[in-house]
């Protein structure tokens, strides 16, 4: 049972700030989405995590140890970081070898990767003659080499027809399920909300939001009320945040309940069409999170009432 | 025993692309010339006297110096190339101890530059030998000589793939390594020599040829100790650069 344990981490490169003391836990058992716009820092903070990239400070750790420290790393840790990590004169199984080389794998071992990730026929052909699907489930056979209890993966489904990303998913879900531990980055946000547990949402390197995914939805209530504005006004005095949504009728409120925004609105009688706990999709609380830095900043704090805000602004 | 593993994954990367073959036919191409210079190839003055004697033929066959430059080339591109193509990415993944991990690749290229240069050697003394038949000279080299000749190469060849692997791991980039390579080795010794007339006994194609028994200045310890030396600073070069440096 490793979880991955990302501490204070920061990183430049010249005047850049990639990752601004980021901390984060990635638990066994759960599926992890790490999300973020691009350039947000996920890569940076993957390739500091697995060591091919060095902090400037804070730790990234696997379990208790540096990537570096572990023992068996390809046994430890399977990861899907650079879809073109090949040579392209190369087969598909020789790849393999090469990293079966290196950690000790059996050539069957080779075969049973291959044969899970639907490459057995295309083993023996030039990895530059495979489509990026086909490269992509080459990443993931060699993730699997070592049939690690820790997964990092970096845009796993790029490339992948529907039943590879339906495949991918039902793989990492059993592989969850066996308690393992699995760190995904995704921009296919309909497939995050598919598969993970819990979330870790940056934005400019800073970490926007984190915890379990049911727990983030649940976080807000949608309200919809013909008198909207009058409503708005009481909830930020009760110390909400609310944010107005498309519809001029509807409301987004953070850090109040349905039961106290219910009798909050009959007290003050004003009509309720429409009173249910949850933020929306994933797509939209993601576009929420990731708005620009002060929209960010407020959002962060949801429990501190700020003024109103309408998603537009949000969005833009 | 899991540094051997490295080692035989280096080995295994090298022979699952097509670049040895190709140096291995620019190897057979250079022989072919070779031999077609001795058969038809002559003086200015006409005559056959580049063959006439034991020295002209070992000088000839002496394929040390051409060795170091090839297995340099052989070992810059395939160092480069690994970052190029990222696949060091993966390696490292598997092996993140970069110290040893780098060390590996250096020792498969040396052995592969190695063995390439010992191909070359025999394949350009036996392209003479076959050659010398259709002239009226014999083979006129000891075997001991012919044994010198290709243990020179063999030694020149794993000092050259070792420097192209430094200035492979330092440059991270095919097309600069060549360049660099090509400076250093090709370009830059005469360019010394004019500067520094008492370098001429130091450089790469000097040592070779003192090696290979063609030269006797510097003597066989110290030019094979200098060989090693130009390999060992651009390996130490580009060991302290992937150990400090991010990979990707």
């Amino acid at each position: 049972m490793l979880p991955l344990v990302v501490n204070q981490l920061g990183k430049s490169y010249g005047s850049h700030q990639v990752v601004r003391d980021l901390t984060f836990t990635a638990s066994p058992g759960r599926v992890t989405g790490f999300l973020g716009p691009n350039g947000a820092g996920k890569s940076t903070t993957m390739k500091i995590l697995l060591d091919l990239a060095a902090a400037d400070h804070g730790t990234a750790r696997i379990g208790d140890r540096r990537y570096r420290d572990l023992p068996d790393p390809a046994r430890t840790v399977g990861v899907v970081l650079e879809p073109d990590a090949f040579h392209p004169g190369r087969s598909g199984r020789n790849h393999l070898r090469v990293l079966a080389d290196i950690s000790g794998f059996s050539l069957q071992r080779i075969d049973e990767v291959l044969e899970l990730v639907g490459l057995t026929d295309a083993a023996h052909r030039r990895v530059g003659a495979y489509s990026l699907g086909m490269r992509q489930r080459l990443c993931l056979a060699a993730a699997l080499l070592g049939d690690p209890p820790v997964l990092v993966l970096d845009e796993p489904g790029n490339g992948l027809d529907p039943q590879g990303i339906h495949d991918l998913r039902a793989v990492l879900r059993d592989r969850a399920a066996q308690g393992h531990t699995i760190f995904v980055s995704s921009h296919l946000l309909a497939e995050v909300e598919l598969l993970a547990d819990d979330l870790v949402v940056v934005d400019k390197g800073r970490l926007v939001t984190s915890g379990a995914l049911d727990d983030l939805k649940q976080a807000a209530v949608m309200v919809r009320s013909p008198r909207a504005e009058d409503l708005a006004v009481r909830l930020v005095a009760a110390g909400g945040a609310v944010e107005t949504g498309d519809a001029p009728e509807t409301l987004t409120v953070r850090g109040l309940t349905t039961d106290l925004i219910g009798d909050l609105a009959h007290n003050a009688g004003i009509a309720l069409h429409e009173l249910a706990s949850g933020a929306g999709s994933l797509e939209e609380m993601f576009l929420r999170w990731t708005g620009d830095e002060a929209q960010a900043t407020s959002r962060r704090s949801r429990l501190i009432p700020t003024a109103v805000t309408t998603r537009k602004e949000v969005v833009s | 025993m899991r540094w051997i593993r490295k080692v035989r994954s280096e080995l295994r990367k090298l022979t699952t692309t097509k670049m040895p073959f190709a140096f291995l036919g620019v190897i057979v191409l250079l022989a072919a010339v070779t031999g077609a210079a001795v058969i038809w190839g002559t003086d200015m003055d006409g005559s056959k006297g580049f063959i006439a004697t034991a020295a002209d033929q070992r000088s000839l066959m002496a394929f040390a110096g051409n060795a170091m430059m090839g297995a340099a080339l052989f070992g810059a591109v395939a160092v480069a190339r690994e970052f190029g193509h990222g696949t060091v990415v993966p390696t490292f993944l598997a092996s993140p101890r970069r110290a040893s991990t780098v060390t590996a690749q250096v020792v498969a290229v040396l052995l592969a530059g190695a063995l390439l240069s010992i191909i070359g050697a025999i394949l350009i003394v036996g392209s003479v030998a076959i050659a010398l038949q259709f002239t009226e000279y014999g083979f006129l080299v000891s075997t001991g000589g012919v044994v010198r000749v290709i243990v020179a190469s063999s030694l020149t060849g794993a000092a050259g793939g070792a420097f192209g692997a430094g200035i492979g791991a330092l440059i991270r980039n095919v097309g600069g390594a060549v360049t660099v390579v090509v400076g250093l080795l090709f370009i830059s010794p005469p360019m010394l020599i004019q500067l520094v007339p008492e370098s001429v006994e130091w450089i790469p194609s000097s040592l070779a040829w003192s090696i290979s028994g063609v030269l006797t200045e510097p003597g066989v310890p110290a030019a094979i100790a200098a060989v090693a030396l130009w390999a060992l600073v651009p390996v130490l070069a580009g060991l302290t650069v992937t150990l400090r440096r991010d990979v990707v």
